[in-house]
């Protein structure tokens, strides 16, 4: 693999000649090419085939070519890559995450990552304590988390290489102090657990994008190999259930549950508090406002939660503040439900000192702990 | 526990090992093979690989890429050259469904079970099958039995490795990761085998 440096500079170098005069015939097949791309709706694999056969085609043309005439096959190559770069970065926002399906693929995978994350920890895929490395997880993470950053689909490709070059050198350095072969066995595991670490933005769609638009004599040997591992990372963690991991079943779907909850109220609050945020900046509630508050109110308030009434006596309401009110009731209903049950959902150990905590708060949750009835009302 | 240190010195043989590394091409004479790793975890897969490509049992050489993916060019009589690129793959049992992704496209499929363990065999015939399924109709297979070397812990007999992989028109060979015993000849023997582009 060549380093970033290398193929900038590859690049320049096609930028370059693409600007001798005599390269004109060349530019003037990229360019209708390009063109060409804006009449049809996007297609994923015609439009693969198409970008393919095209690279094929314009290798041939610079081969031929009397810029190119004593150009070794790394020149060659330097200037496909270059070519590939330019052509994918034109049509980029043509060519990515363009179906709706796609984007649901993607979204559905990162909001199965960010609820696993909540508690997977490496035991659950059996990584040897010796693997144990957080350093090296995180640099392995932010390599593939750049991915997304790149148009190129070959610089795509080289933030997966380098994430598994970092995890390779983890494991070479236990292999060598355990005097044991690190293998796929190893290598695989290490890769789902940084990819459920990492989250990497649009997983789906820059796998797809580099499959399909990668030059496909670059997509072999190695790169391929370790392009199939994240594939495969992918759809492990796609159909990853209760029997996956190396975890009580009844435990898996609890944490699940309990992480699903646990972002529902989040995402409520934070939806809530943008609304509530809004109504605050249009009406002028703030007259009813003035009223002092008990210590528990404004504990509350101060918690960051946004209900106006929170402050208003009965004789400073209007009609028109029922409709508003009865909004809020029933909201705030459905948050404490979910809340009272996502506690439920916790273990005991995880359960007391939270219930402690609310207590000291003066916040009266009822939650079954003596019975295990809670199980009727989550499932 | 590693794979040992009390060897014997590699192959007596010595093979051609060009190392052309643009494998892109693929002409009459250079072969370039994708060859796919399955088994149970812990039946030898890695040592063997290790053996064949390094020359060593001894996994603490200093290396620069992993051990997952690995590659080693043979020479053979007819003067072609075959670049095995092998495939690992993660023999744990929850990983099993995504072994599609792995030999999809294989030219080659090497599948060990280690003789001691009869749990091992029958997980081997269970790729076999799978292979038989869904892997591309003119997929090379072999069936190895490592750890050759523990005779007296044997529990797989010869035989039924042999009948076994002749009733699956596959190759079979006993080998030896620890001792080298038979490690090159597998590979020269898929390597004979291979289906050869018709020269034009
Ligand atoms: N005696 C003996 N042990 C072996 C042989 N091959 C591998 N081993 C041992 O078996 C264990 C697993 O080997 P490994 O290559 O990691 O298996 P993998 O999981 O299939 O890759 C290691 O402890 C090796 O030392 C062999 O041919 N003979
Ligand atoms: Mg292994």
């Amino acid at each position: 693999m060549e380093g970033s440096t290398s193929r900038s500079t590859s690049f320049h170098g096609f930028l370059h000649r693409m600007r001798h005069p005599s390269s004109i015939d060349l530019v003037r097949a990229i360019k209708s090419f390009i063109v060409s791309f804006s009449f049809y709706q996007p297609k994923p694999e015609n439009d693969g085939k198409r970008v393919q056969d095209f690279f094929l085609s314009m290798e041939v043309a610079i081969r031929n070519h009397p810029l190119w005439e004593t150009a070794t096959e790394e020149d060659i190559d330097c200037a496909m890559e270059g070519l590939e770069k330019y052509i994918m970065t034109k049509l980029f926002s043509r060519t990515f995450t363009t179906s709706l399906e796609d984007s649901k693929i993607d979204q559905e995978i990162s909001e199965k990552i960010s609820l696993l994350q909540t508690f997977l920890k490496p035991e659950h895929l059996d990584i040897q304590p010796v693997l144990h490395n957080e350093a090296s997880w995180l640099l392995a993470e932010k390599e593939l988390q750049k991915m997304n950053a790149f148009k190129a689909p070959q610089e795509k490709l080289s933030s997966i290489m380098n994430c598994c070059r970092v995890i390779n050198n983890l494991l070479l350095n236990a292999a060598m102090s355990e005097h044991v072969p690190a293998g796929a066995d190893d290598f695989l595991p290490v890769l789902i657990y940084v990819t459920i670490k990492a989250n990497p933005p649009n997983l789906h769609s820059n796998l797809k994008f580099i499959k399909l638009y990668r030059r496909q004599t670059k997509l072999i040997s190695e790169a391929e190999y370790y392009f199939t591992n994240l594939v495969s990372s992918k759809t492990f963690i796609t159909d990853l259930n209760a029997k996956s991991l190396s975890m009580d079943e009844t435990k898996f779907e609890e944490c699940m549950q309990a992480a699903k909850l646990a972002k529902k109220v989040t995402n409520e609050l934070h939806s809530t508090s943008q609304m509530k945020q809004q109504e605050k900046n249009e009406s002028n509630f703030s007259n009813k406002m003035h009223n002092k508050l008990d210590a528990r109110v404004f504990h509350v308030l101060q918690q960051g939660s946004n209900y106006p009434y929170m402050e208003a006596k009965s004789k400073d309401l209007a009609m028109e503040d029922v409709e508003i009110l009865l909004h809020q009731y029933k909201d705030l209903v459905v948050k404490y439900t979910i809340l009272c049950k996502a506690i439920n959902c916790l273990s005991v150990s995880e359960k007391e000192p939270l219930l402690l905590q609310l207590k000291m708060q003066g916040v009266d949750t009822h939650t079954n702990d003596q019975t295990n009835s809670h199980r009727d009302i989550s499932q | 526990m590693g794979c040992g240190y009390s060897l014997p010195d590699r192959d007596s043989r010595q093979l051609g090992r060009p190392n052309s590394e643009n494998g892109g091409g693929q002409d009459a004479k250079n072969l370039r093979v994708k060859l796919v790793l399955l088994g149970d975890s812990g039946v030898g897969k890695s040592c063997i690989v290790l053996r064949f490509v390094r020359g060593q049992f001894d996994p603490t050489s200093k290396v620069t890429v992993g051990a997952s993916f690995l590659s080693q060019t043979i020479a053979l009589q007819d003067s072609t050259t075959v670049k095995f690129e092998i495939w690992d793959t993660a023999g744990q049992e929850r990983y099993a469904a995504l072994a599609p992704l792995y030999y999809r496209g294989a030219a080659v499929a090497v599948i060990v079970y280690d003789i001691t363990s009869p749990e091992s065999f029958s997980k081997a015939q269970y790729w076999v099958k799978e292979l038989q399924k869904h892997g591309s109709p003119d997929i090379v297979m072999a069936l190895v039995g490592n750890k050759a070397d523990l005779h007296e812990k044997r529990e797989v007999a010869v035989q039924d490795g042999m009948d076994y992989a002749e009733k699956n028109g596959m190759f079979f060979i006993e080998t030896s990761a620890k001792t080298a015993d038979n490690i090159n000849e597998l590979f020269e023997e898929i390597a004979k085998r291979l289906p050869r582009p018709v020269i034009t």
